[in-house]
């Protein structure tokens, strides 16, 4: 493990989640499901689709709220801050600004080039000059290496290509913890190994904390520390990487075997 | 899709009025709403006075009063056909850009990486917008008003052969200045209530809506916001002139 | 732009063809007429009702300047009937019913089901963009005949309790000078419209290629371009109607 360029002084684990549950309507989505990440670790949360880890993604940066459990950040239980008061708003806000966030298609704005769109979270929550700007956005390009397309538009870009400026604005505010929401859905087997390997270069380089959520064995065995098994709203497993590939949970078997029979049940 | 609506309307106009508006928003979609809507609204506003006109001319004609059509223009023109016309018309153009983009944004999960960045939407997005909407339907219904006379008069002048003298006058006589200010005061309320229900379709579109969500938005805010400006309208010409 | 009229012409070509042959799809066509007429219904009705209450709220006061007032409803039945009901109910249709065809047809585009639908062997012109056209053309004028009863009817709220015009004197004059004329200048206009509304909906919701925000643009596109064609016919209409002294 790198040592970490900016190292938090407190000394609670990254995330931690107790008990949280959440269902919408009668449908339970997440069921009692408690873990830790720990700090500058790379965590792989797997699954098939529709059983919840984005759910899980959004409780922890606030966008949904969880019915029951604790989901705390850096110790801080965010599940606890209520949005319409002022105090835990500012509160949350603060949280947020420690994650960084890949979203699955980008969700880069429109309306923004790519610079724009890499500078957009340092213009609004940092006092730097235009110049520094200027050359933290070039950094930031470099490191997802995309050199030379800040004056474009996110529609003149592949999907692969808004990825990765997605991925250099979720690291433009040197976050701690960056949450990726299925970094290889869409893209080739190239494009998402070249995503992965990003990860990877990020990790050893800025000490980040990942939380990567995926249905991508291969991606899983690339780059995770720690590896999680999301079915029927159920943590079925979860472990150190090694751990848990020598455990052979069955639900994660019939993932990397991808059988039609077995605990995941197909709807 | 109804639903929603007043605990939208709570947030937003609180928002409103608690903060400024972030002026790189703002600017454009102003821009947006009042600029972009000058040809669209120049155009029809032109033949809608030269119909007012020709319109009128038969009924006019029928009980002998040909001759009252700068009066009729006054009247009926400047306090509501031209208005409401700018309003119904410049709100629909620009309600329907404004849930289309939300609506997309929505969709693309745009706006929750904006909250994630701790940005809170409703500021950021939607209060920009409801003002530029505010703000520029009265300066259009002001400005139809003005080109909405003047190819009234073309029309009852040139076409239907008035006498110029007769026309100015009467559009002089009946026209006050409480109704050029009622037209945009009127315009401004429509205003504001196209930019909340606009914004309200817009946001209220979910990811997995896609591309069919931001069709819903769009037809939701053209159509709904259609009506307000209409009822609103008879609403408010029934207070000032009842 | 040439580019785009040209579009626009061979658009209307195939639209013809489809018109005047086999094979035609009946079922869809009663189908999105029924759709079209519950979906326009109410918007239409709320939208035109309240211009014959503005007609008689601000017509009173004109009238009384020459002592006139009892004239009040035979404007109104003309104005209702030839203008404002065909031309607000047109308008509204295009909100409501182009918009959403144009964006039903361009979530289509975008999701591959018209390609689809092409790779079945079923034209997407006969299939999608006639049965709205013929949708338009028939519900528009009969949503129409609906809104001028409503416009006469606020209008008369408007004139005789709220304003102060005798009741007998209002029908007197409302029948005496409203001719069939009127109201059948107002259906063929709205027919006229309608075929507008349908046409200009499915080329530019055929236009969409890909991406939601361009569905978004078809159905506002729709609705401004659509409202221009309205105003406009509507002015060539009133001359020629003028000229011609009906």
């Amino acid at each position: 493990m790198a040592e970490s360029s900016k190292a938090p002084t407190e000394t609670a684990p990254a995330v931690e989640l107790e008990h949280v549950s959440k269902s919408f309507g009668s449908k339970v989505v997440l069921n009692d499901v408690s873990l830790r990440v720990d700090r500058g670790s790379i965590m792989v949360m797997l699954g098939p689709s529709g059983t919840g880890k984005s759910v899980l993604l959004r409780c922890l940066v606030g966008l949904l709220k969880p019915d029951q459990g604790a989901v705390k950040v850096f110790g801080e239980d965010v599940a606890a801050l209520d949005e319409s008061r002022r105090a835990d708003r500012e509160a949350l806000f603060r949280v947020r600004r420690r994650f960084g966030m890949l979203f699955q298609d980008g969700a880069l704005f429109d309306d923004m080039n790519v610079a724009e769109n890499v500078a957009f979270p340092m213009r609004l929550h940092t006092r730097l000059g235009e110049e520094e700007m200027r050359a933290r956005v070039m950094d930031k390009l470099a490191r997802v290496g995309l050199p030379g397309t800040e004056d474009k538009f996110p529609s003149e870009l592949s999907g692969g290509m808004r990825k990765r400026v997605a991925f250099a604005r979720a690291i433009a505010l040197e976050p701690d913890i960056v949450l990726c929401d299925e970094p290889s859905s869409g893209l080739d087997p190239v494009m998402s190994a070249t995503l992965d390997e990003l990860i990877l270069e990020m990790h050893r380089t800025l000490g980040l904390t990942f939380i990567v959520i995926s249905h991508d064995t291969a991606e899983a065995r690339k780059i995770a520390d720690t590896i999680g098994m999301l079915a029927n709203g159920r943590l079925v497993t979860y472990g150190p990487a090694k751990q848990v590939f020598e455990e052979n949970h069955p639900a994660l078997n019939q993932f990397f075997t991808r059988a039609t029979q077995g605990p995941i049940k197909v709807v | 899709m109804i639903r929603g609506f007043p605990a939208f309307v709570v947030r937003a106009v609180r928002a409103q009025f608690s903060s400024i508006p972030p002026r790189e928003v703002f600017v454009p979609q102003f821009v947006d709403a009042g600029y972009g809507s000058l040809m669209l609204l120049t155009i029809l506003t032109f033949f809608a006075g030269l119909n007012l006109a020709v319109q009128s001319f038969g009924p006019f004609s029928r009980i002998g009063a040909q001759d009252m059509l700068g009066m009729f223009a006054g009247i009926g023109g400047v306090r509501e056909l031209f208005p409401v016309m700018a309003a119904v018309v410049g709100g629909a153009r620009i309600g329907a850009n404004v849930a289309a983009s939300l609506a997309n944004m929505k969709i693309s999960e745009q706006i929750e990486a904006l909250e994630v960045m701790g940005i809170d939407p409703i500021r950021y997005l939607i209060v920009p917008r409801i003002w530029a909407v505010t703000l520029a339907l009265p300066l259009l219904c002001g400005y139809c008003n003005v080109i909405g006379l003047a190819s009234a008069y073309g029309g009852a002048v040139y076409q239907l052969g008035n006498d110029p003298g007769t026309f100015v006058h009467q559009v002089m006589e009946q026209v006050s200045a409480f109704d050029l200010a009622a037209g945009m005061i009127k315009g401004a309320f429509m205003g504001w209530g196209v930019g909340l229900i606009s914004c309200f379709h817009g946001y209220s579109i979910q990811k997995r809506d896609g591309a069919e969500g931001v069709g819903i938005a769009t037809n939701l805010a053209i159509v709904n916001g259609a009506v307000f400006c209409i009822v609103t309208n008879l609403l408010m010409s029934w207070i000032m002139y009842g | 732009m040439m580019g785009g009229v040209q579009r626009f012409l061979s658009f209307l070509g195939a639209v013809l063809i489809a018109l005047v042959t086999r094979p035609r799809y009946g079922v869809e066509t009663l189908r999105l007429m029924q759709v079209i007429a519950m979906r326009c219904i109410i918007p239409v009705s709320l939208a035109v009702a309240p211009v014959g209450a503005v007609i008689s709220l601000q017509g009173v006061q004109i009238f009384q300047l020459f002592g006139a007032e009892r004239l009040l409803s035979s404007f109104l039945g003309m104005a209702i009937f030839r203008e404002y009901s065909p031309a607000l109910a047109s308008v509204m249709v295009a909100a409501q019913a182009g918009s959403s065809i144009a964006a039903r047809i361009g979530t289509m585009r975008v999701r591959g089901q018209i390609d689809a639908l092409a790779v079945m062997s079923v034209d997407p012109i006969r299939y999608v963009v006639v049965p709205g056209v013929l949708a338009c053309v028939v519900i528009t004028p009969l949503l129409s005949v609906l809104t001028n009863i409503l416009g006469l009817f606020s209008g008369w709220v408007f004139a005789v309790p709220l304003g102060g015009i005798d009741h007998g004197a209002f029908m007197e004059h409302l029948t005496e000078q409203v001719t069939a004329m009127d109201l059948w200048v107002g259906l063929i206009k709205c027919a006229i419209f309608g075929t507008g509304v349908g046409l200009i909906a499915g080329f530019l919701g055929l236009a969409v290629e890909r991406g939601a925000a361009q569905v978004g643009k078809a159905a506002n596109d729709t609705v401004v371009s659509t409202i221009v064609l309205i105003l406009f016919t509507d002015y060539v209409f009133s001359v020629a109607l003028m000229e011609a002294g009906l």
